[in-house]
């Protein structure tokens, strides 16, 4: 295979990233978040954490950039926002954008990360021998690797509110958000014991069930009636566009989805805030 | 040409008839055949006994008795789980069978003392692993239109001939190559979260 050979391969792959690229999907999750409502609360945090397995890492470790918060608020001071503190800070939940087009799968040495049928990062834990490659590679640091096996210092009556449809990992293992995929797995069993495709509204994930003002919706971008779906198509965010951020025409066309530049086609479109100028 | 045609479309039904006769005429301990159309995975374990509170026998129970796998392990054909029957359940039959037998006086103290006997788990795939009984159940029994009566051949692709043991013991592999094999097979899926959580 020639240099030119694997441009063209990209370029192709690129192009009907749309479409799918090479893969053929049955569902697209995707999320959309209104960052206009969103309070910065930690609700979604929280959830997850309650939800997914997460142990809480303390200070120390926090410190040490080993903490596993699958989702994370991020927090913006705008010049402006400096200017006039007691507007608050800008904020912006941030966790695995379940990328199209993910930085992360083609660097694994194992293949425990890779794409499924319905557009999801997968990470098969038990496949994954912790080279960390893939969280040196995504651009939006929402990978976590276990430095400890929390599993053994659990704190006592908090491990029974551990989630059995989904692991504890284990020391030397990466994880990330999986937009809730134990919840996808249960609603896909049940649709299919009763011959149907899942409805929309259906899987709801522990953050959106969480957020008190409702700013996170979930749902299947593949299917054009889906609530998600048509935020997107609203705000005019498209699957394999580079730039949705365009040039403000449209005050009410807030959407875009974060490092689109990159082309990683993420799965995740926020609608930015609105913010007086000043 | 026309001999290869012969081999090819009329010697396969033929030997399989032949074969059909031969099989209903077999005593009952013969291997348990696969439900119709189905491609059963390929594989044996030898399982080590497992000690039973009490030993429970599923020949008596399903080879004399005839009673249906899914009588007792109820859950088998919706949800995950096939689950072990309660005890109220066993008392349904056993306050008038056997009473005198010792191992049913056993089963009648736990029932009066309200516990269950603890059953250890025979089959027990590690914890990263996603089954679910009914999706297996509806795939083979009730979307194949299978007989209720039949529903231990499709017990048996992965717990083998059950009604035949005295004590459950483990007779299949359930490693990924077994169960991915007959996802092959049987139009399963290969992707992998769909099996590893
Ligand atoms: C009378 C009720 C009854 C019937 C009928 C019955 N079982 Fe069971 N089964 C039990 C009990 C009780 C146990 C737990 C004891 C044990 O594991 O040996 C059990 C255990 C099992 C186990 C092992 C569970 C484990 O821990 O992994 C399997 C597999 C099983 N049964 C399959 C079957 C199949 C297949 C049939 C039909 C051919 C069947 N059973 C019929 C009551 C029943
Ligand atoms: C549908 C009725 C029925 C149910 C339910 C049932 N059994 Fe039985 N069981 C029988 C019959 C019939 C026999 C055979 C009795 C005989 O041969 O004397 C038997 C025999 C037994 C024996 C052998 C007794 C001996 O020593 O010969 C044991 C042990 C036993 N059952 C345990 C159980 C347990 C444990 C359960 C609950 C999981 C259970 N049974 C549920 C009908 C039932
Ligand atoms: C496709 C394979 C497959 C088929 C078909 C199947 N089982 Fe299972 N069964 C399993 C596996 C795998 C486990 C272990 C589950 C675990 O450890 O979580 C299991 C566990 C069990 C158990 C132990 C309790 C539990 O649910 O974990 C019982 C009882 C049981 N099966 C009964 C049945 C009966 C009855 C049928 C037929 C109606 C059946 N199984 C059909 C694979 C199968
Ligand atoms: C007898 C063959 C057979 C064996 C053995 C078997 N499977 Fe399956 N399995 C199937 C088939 C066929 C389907 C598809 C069912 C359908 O389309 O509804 C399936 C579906 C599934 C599904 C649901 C997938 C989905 O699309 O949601 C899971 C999970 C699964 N199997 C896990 C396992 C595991 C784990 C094992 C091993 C312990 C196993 N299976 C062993 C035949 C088998
Ligand atoms: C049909 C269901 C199924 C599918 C699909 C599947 N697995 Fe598995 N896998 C299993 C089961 C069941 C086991 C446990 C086997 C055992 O107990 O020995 C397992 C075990 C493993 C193990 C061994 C882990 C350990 O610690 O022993 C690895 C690694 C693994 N799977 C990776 C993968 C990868 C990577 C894929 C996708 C390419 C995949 N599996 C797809 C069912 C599946």
């Amino acid at each position: 295979m020639s240099f030119k050979n694997i441009l063209e391969n990209w370029s192709a792959f690129r192009k009907d990233a749309e479409a799918g690229g090479h893969h053929k999907y049955d569902h697209r999750w995707g999320m959309a978040i209104n960052l206009d409502v969103c309070t910065g609360c930690n609700a979604c945090s929280t959830a997850c954490y309650a939800e997914n397995n997460l142990p809480v890492v303390g200070k120390e470790r926090f410190e040490k950039g080993q903490a596993m918060h699958w989702m994370r608020i991020e927090r913006f001071w705008d010049d402006a926002d400096k200017q006039y503190p007691e507007r608050g800070a800008s904020y912006l939940p941030m966790m695995c954008q379940q990328c199209g087009a993910a930085t992360c799968e083609p660097v694994c040495p194992v293949a425990a990360t890779y794409h499924t049928p319905d557009g999801l990062n997968a990470q098969v834990y038990n496949r994954c021998i912790g080279s960390r490659y893939c969280s040196n590679n995504c651009p939006f640091r929402v990978r976590y690797f276990n430095f400890y096996s929390y599993y053994e210092t659990w704190a006592e009556p908090l491990n029974q509110q551990l989630n059995p449809d989904i692991s504890v990992r284990d020391k030397g293992v990466m994880e990330k958000c999986t937009f809730c995929v134990q919840r996808i797995r249960t609603a896909n069993d049940k649709a299919k014991m009763e011959n149907r495709s899942i409805a929309d509204g259906e899987v709801q994930t522990a953050c959106a069930q969480a957020c008190p003002t409702g700013a996170i919706v979930f749902g299947d971008t593949m299917d054009p009636n889906s609530a998600v779906s048509k935020l997107w198509a609203k705000h005019e965010v498209k699957r394999g566009d580079y730039l949705s951020k365009k040039p403000k025409q449209h005050p009410e066309k807030r959407g875009y989805r974060i490092f689109e530049e990159l082309n990683v086609d993420p799965s995740v479109m926020y609608l930015e805030r609105v913010r007086e100028e000043i | 040409m026309f001999y290869k045609h012969v081999c090819k479309l009329v010697l396969p039904p033929v030997l399989m008839f032949v074969s059909m006769l031969l099989m209903s005429g077999a005593p009952a301990r013969a291997e348990l055949a696969a439900p119709p159309g189905v491609t059963p995975p390929v594989g044996t374990y030898a399982g080590a006994d497992v000690a039973q509170p009490i030993e429970f026998p599923h020949d008596i129970h399903v080879n004399v008795n005839k009673i249906n796998c899914m009588y007792c392990h109820t859950y088998a054909r919706r949800s995950k789980v096939a689950g072990i029957p309660p005890t109220s359940k066993c008392m349904g039959c056993h306050k008038m069978i056997a009473t005198d037998k010792p191992r049913i006086q056993k089963l009648t103290e736990y029932f009066e003392k309200r516990e269950s006997p603890k059953w250890k788990k025979v089959h027990d795939v590690p914890d990263f692993v996603h089954f679910s009984h009914e999706r297996h159940v509806k795939k083979f029994v009730f979307d194949a239109d299978l007989p209720v009566e039949n529903v231990e051949q499709v017990c048996g692709l992965c717990h083998g001939e059950i009604k035949a043991m005295t004590v459950a013991k483990k007779n299949k592999p359930l490693t990924m190559g077994f169960c991915q094999r007959c996802h092959e097979a049987n139009g399963g899926p290969g992707d992998c979260w769909k099996c590893h959580k």
